[in-house]
């Protein structure tokens, strides 16, 4: 497989870890791994995309899913992107207005907790 | 040959064809990458041409997979005067309706969520993008990317 998913837990929030190319062939690695998250109790999810080689249309739909799960729920979803290849992809498509993206985990992780208003 | 012009009767750079199945889409971007690579498109356009190969094959192999085809997705590339064509073929159900022109023009208001992010990010990378019925069935989607620096 072309991505790896890492679920670590932090204070009051679970960070996922990818590496690798997320495609219509690996992002229902991501949506399970959200969708279990969720299931397990967790409200607030940062998902860390520095490594991140390669995100598509499908990625951002399955990041998009994985924000309304768990906002239905009164969590929250942050991202962490520094790479001008992955950012563009969010301002084509005007979702950078949707998602609090961050340039490190730590800010992420704060925004997760304590969202502005 | 112009960037306007059609491919037909072109011998490709690249010519390549793929199971309609989504473990090969990555294969078929980073194919088409190597061709812009070798033609000296910087990094930035490479990295936007294989996004827009990405969308293009991943949007074939669903329609493939909808129409029950077992044919595989075509892509094939032309450099030429400067710009780099793509077409990217499936034996889907024909286009929800054909589309050609500037890709600012093309409305996606009608389209199912995955498809409305699609058709604007590739929008957003080519310079030109065309969608048409493909003789026998099936859409041809053809995209047009300058591979000089000076980029509209």
């Amino acid at each position: 497989m072309d991505l790896d998913v890492e679920a670590i837990r932090e204070d009051g929030a679970s960070v996922i870890a990818l590496r690798g190319e997320i495609d219509v062939y690996t992002a229902p690695l991501l949506r399970q791994k959200i969708v279990d998250l969720v299931d397990e109790g967790a409200l607030n999810i940062v998902v860390d995309m520095e490594k991140v080689d390669f995100l598509d249309s499908t990625g951002l739909g399955v990041l998009v899913e994985g924000l309304k799960r768990v906002k239905t729920r009164g969590g929250n979803l942050t991202l962490v992107a520094t790479q001008d290849k992955i950012l563009k992809i969010f301002d084509i498509t005007g979702l950078n207005k949707a998602f609090p993206i961050f340039s490190t985990r730590d800010d992420a992780l704060k925004g997760v907790v304590a969202p502005e208003a | 040959m112009s960037r306007s012009e059609s491919t037909a009767g072109s011998v490709p750079d690249l010519d390549i064809e793929f199971p309609a199945k989504p473990q090969y889409v990555r294969a078929a971007r980073h194919t088409v990458a190597a061709l812009a690579r070798m033609r000296e498109a910087d990094d930035d356009l490479v990295e936007d041409i294989k996004l827009a190969v990405s969308e293009a094959s991943t949007r074939a192999v669903a329609a493939n997979e909808q129409a029950g085809s077992k044919d595989p997705v075509k892509v094939q590339a032309f450099v030429s005067d400067g710009s780099l064509v793509v077409e990217v073929f499936d034996r889907g159900p024909d286009p929800e309706r054909p589309v050609s022109g500037p890709p600012e023009e093309i409305d996606t208001g009608e389209l199912p969520f995955e498809r409305a992010l699609a058709v604007p990010l590739i929008r957003g990378l080519v310079d030109e993008v065309a969608m048409e019925s493909r003789p026998g069935g099936g859409t041809t989607v053809r995209m047009v990317v300058s591979l000089s620096a000076e980029r509209p």
